[in-house]
């Protein structure tokens, strides 16, 4: 028994690995993410301790002294730096001749330096220049520290006198990498964008499952079960065709009908309006497309498992309920709802999941617009963390975004399941042991 | 005859010694290079690596060394595209060796050590690097340090449609005048409103089609800002300006609700768009120094200068006519051979000779980056290029190269297409954009 248990594990061990690996490791990093100020420009490596003109500027109120001294870029030509580049391995005349004819020399910047040491003799080539430039270098600035220990014993030997508190915040200043916030979710909770864009996933999500996924797909069963077999199956056949085209030619199909130049506004240009592009018009047309284009597709799911599910219910019943009389409409009320309960409950689950993530479909046809008018929350948690015209890419904010997604999902499949009571179908069967 | 034996085994030697130090020289390098917003006129953003290498090669041979560089070039036309795959590569230590970007991403990109500055491996008092304009290579340059060299200059122009502008008055004297009244502030953002709406009363254009901008968000919308006396960089902070950036919002939000401008315009097809300003659907737009290229390599425009006008960006209210100068830089990444890393910057180098450069300037319609390349007859023989460099480059700012300037970017853009369609009004967006920077960016902008 108890090596048969073992087995067990061993055998579910590469599911379990692959799980952990695809399916928990992406939410546990995202909620690692989220809690991070991480962008384009912080990595997601990590940072250095780099001293720029650029980072002084919030040094400059705390510690104004200080910020200019470390502003100031300095090479000096000194006998420490002539004994490195005598190190160097370099044609010797070099090191002569800059101890000869520079020693105590202080130049304020690195193109003068390197313009006098062009200037030798024996000129070096480019990449010796730089070399030899750098033994000089008696400035910690624009220089990369990888560690908070190099940059503060460099301020030490530069002869910074800086308390243990000072060093720290020039460290916090200069550093360049991301730090651990909790910023990203007060930003999301004072935006009045992020409240928007929850409403409008609110009203995309909605409008989309009960119309087309539950709704439309449950009125195109019931219809099809009502037809003969062929026509039915062709029916259904037709109706997958959204689901099975590629989203970015479907989508294209759209646009084609609902542009300036497409069919509708070559069919409303003969009563005489002018072309204008139905698609982005407004933002109900924009809706009214979204809702449409992303309705379509997801019909088509419910109804296959609808119709399927109705193919299940005894033909008897329907057959007694014909001899007793009944209507069409009391046979969907009385015979065919109360059995698709577990179907409905499947499908508005996996269909609510399923909107609350996806955004391909309106990323290709509105990319959110009019005026942010369809953007919605997996929409934009892409646009800030991957696509930015701008190219400072927001990954933090985007993970955040992303995490409040799962967290709503997770929250709603908890919530579908106690509505439709998920027990009573997991429930022993009363019969058996 | 006892000397033979002795010549041949010198002559074995000689040739293996020959043979060897060959193998020892021999060298591979294989540079990649990926050019961001790269259409079919661009290619010399690529191509010029490409006749870089040749050049390298050959000099490299008459120092004794055998160095063989493949250039393998990978060309992106869209921006979002473009830094999304980017960065991800230079993340996972797979980004190419020379990138042709935007200059506003060096602070961004250098911070997060993506790249390496270029002064670090070329010297910058030879030719022709010597010879770039200077305020470009500022531009270029981030911390005081030259990151990139930049690729081509460019500024981006008000465009008008000629005949329109005659029928609703304007002699030829008047549209010759133009560009110095728009450069003097006699002719404003006002007049340019006035003017595409008697197009549409006119009947000349159809309503939405008087003043049809930029379909996208771009860096053109900083110039409406700069000319509604916006600042957008002070003494390193960021700056928003709410009195400049409300005009700005509001200039648009008049334009639509006069009708002039569409109020769906944003996000319209690109290729729709250019075809109507390219057969005189649309009477004034805006647009970049290449867009010439465009419409008359492509879309079929062949008399431009007789139909099309161009100028500064007119001033609005608080501020003065200008234009934005967006140069594209080439930039070396980190996390390379430096060998390797030396070569790319020596091609970069070589690519930014005059006459090469000039190949770009003239088929892309960009400006020049260095004087002597307005010296090349190839180049200054370019009515386009003649032109467009004295009228428009004196008068070119640039967008700030700061680490936080494209988050500013974004919300600055987001609440402009919010009140432009509508979705908000002028005020709210203004406000929804302040307390959005307030909360992002802190005190690294100053609002005022």
């Amino acid at each position: 028994m108890k090596s048969s248990r073992t087995l067990g594990l061993v055998m579910i061990a590469p599911a379990a690995i692959m799980i952990v690996l695809f399916f928990l490791m992406p939410v546990v990093l995202t909620a690692v993410f989220s809690m991070t100020n991480m962008t384009t420009a912080t990595g997601i490596s990590g940072g250095v301790y780099q001293i720029a003109p650029n980072s002084l500027i919030a040094l400059k109120s705390a510690m104004p002294d200080i910020a200019a001294e470390m502003a100031e870029p300095r090479y000096t030509i000194d006998d420490a730096g002539l004994k490195a580049v005598e190190g160097l391995g370099l044609a010797p005349g070099i090191a002569a001749e800059l101890r000869a004819k520079h020693t105590g020399e202080v130049f304020p910047t690195r193109r003068d330096v390197e313009r006098m040491i062009k200037d030798l003799a024996e000129r070096p080539s480019t990449r010796e220049v730089k070399q030899i430039s750098e033994q000089f270098n008696r400035s910690v600035l624009n220089t990369r520290f990888d560690s908070k220990e190099q940059l503060f014993s460099a301020l030490d030997s530069l002869g910074f006198k800086l308390t243990p508190e000072q060093k720290e915040t020039v460290a916090r200043v200069t550093y360049t990498g991301w730090t651990w916030t909790t910023d990203n979710f007060s930003r999301m909770a004072t935006s009045p964008d992020m409240a928007r864009v929850l409403f409008n996933t609110v009203l995309y999500v909605a409008l989309v499952l009960m119309l087309f996924n539950v709704g439309y797909a449950l009125l195109l069963a019931i219809l099809t079960h009502y037809m003969p077999p062929t026509p039915a199956s062709i029916f259904r056949g037709i109706w997958l065709l959204p689901r099975i085209t590629p989203v970015v030619i479907y989508v294209m199909l759209w646009k084609w009908l609902a542009w300036d130049s497409g069919f509708i506004s070559i069919l409303m240009g003969k009563f005489g309006y002018p072309p204008k592009n139905y698609l982005l018009d407004n933002a109900y047309n924009a809706w009214l497309f979204v809702v449409l284009i992303n309705g379509f597709i997801g019909a088509s799911m419910g109804m296959l498992v609808f119709s399927s599910a109705m193919k299940a219910i005894p033909k008897s019943q329907f057959y007694a309920s014909e001899v007793d009389g009944a209507s069409r409409w009391q046979q969907i009320r009385y015979i065919i709802l109360p059995q698709m309960r577990w179907p409905i409950l499947f499908v508005t689950c996996y269909q609510t999941l399923s909107l609350l993530a996806s955004f391909n479909e309106i990323l290709l046809a509105t990319n959110g617009g009019p005026g942010n008018a369809t953007e919605v929350w997996a929409l934009s948690a892409y646009h800030t963390a991957l696509r930015n015209y701008a190219g400072n890419l927001e990954y933090g904010l985007g993970a955040a975004m992303a995490l409040v997604l799962v967290v709503i999902g997770v929250m709603l499949s908890l919530l579908y399941l106690r509505v439709f009571s998920y027990g009573t179908l997991v429930a022993k069967p009363l019969i058996e042991d | 005859m006892t000397i033979l034996p002795t010549l041949k085994s010198l002559a074995v030697a000689a040739a293996i010694l020959a043979s060897t130090s060959a193998i020892a020289l021999a060298k591979d390098v294989h540079i990649s290079v990926w050019a961001g917003g790269t259409g079919p006129n661009d290619v010399y953003r690529l191509d010029a690596i490409e006749i870089a290498a040749q050049q390298l090669q050959r000099e490299a041979a008459l120092k004794g060394e055998d160095l063989k560089i493949t250039v393998e070039k990978k060309p992106y036309s869209a921006w979002e595209d473009f830094k999304q795959a980017l960065t991800l590569a230079a993340e996972a230590k797979t980004a190419p060796n020379i990138v042709v970007s935007g200059h506003e991403d060096i602070a961004p990109w250098s911070q997060a050590g993506l790249i390496v500055p270029i002064e670090d491996y070329v010297d910058l008092d030879s030719w022709p690097l010597s010879d770039i304009y200077e305020n470009l290579l500022q531009i270029a340059s981030y911390n005081g340090t030259v990151y990139g060299i930049p690729q081509d200059a460019e500024s981006r122009p008000m465009f008008f449609w000629k005949p329109y502008m005659k029928a609703i008055g304007y002699s030829d004297a008047d549209l010759d005048a133009l560009p110095q009244s728009v450069q003097d502030g006699k002719y404003t953002m006002k007049n340019l409103l006035e003017d595409a709406k008697k197009m549409q009363d006119k009947g000349l254009v159809q309503a939405g089609y008087g003043f049809y901008p930029r379909t996208s968000n771009g860096p053109d919308y900083w110039q409406f800002y700069t000319s509604f006396g916006g600042t957008m960089e002070e003494g390193g902070k960021l700056v928003f300006d709410k009195a400049a950036m409300t005009r700005t919002y509001q200039f648009f939000a008049d334009a639509v609700k006069s009708g002039v401008t569409k109020k769906n315009h944003i996000g319209m097809p690109g290729d729709q768009w250019w075809k109507e300003v390219a057969t005189g659907k649309a009477g004034i737009w805006d647009g970049g120094t290449w867009h010439y290229a465009r419409l008359v390599n492509q879309e079929g425009l062949k008399d431009f200068f007789g139909n099309v006008i161009f100028t500064l960006i007119p001033a609005g209210e608080g501020g003065k006519a200008n234009t934005l100068t967006h140069p594209l830089v080439y930039l070396l990444t980190a996390g390379h051979d430096q060998e390797d890393t030396e070569i790319a910057a020596q091609l970069v180098k070589i690519a930014s000779e005059p006459r090469i450069n000039a190949l770009h300037a003239v088929k892309s319609a960009h400006l020049g980056i260095s004087k002597s390349e307005s010296t090349v007859e190839f180049y200054s023989a370019d009515r386009w290029t003649r032109e467009a460099t004295e009228r428009l480059l004196p008068h070119a700012n640039a967008m700030p190269n700061n680490s936080d300037f494209g988050k500013y970017w974004n919300i600055m853009w987001k609440n402009l297409e919010a009140s432009w369609t509508g979705a908000k009004t002028v005020d709210a967006a203004v406000g929804d954009a302040e307390s959005e920077l307030k909360s992002t960016l802190g005190d690294k902008i100053v609002i005022r």
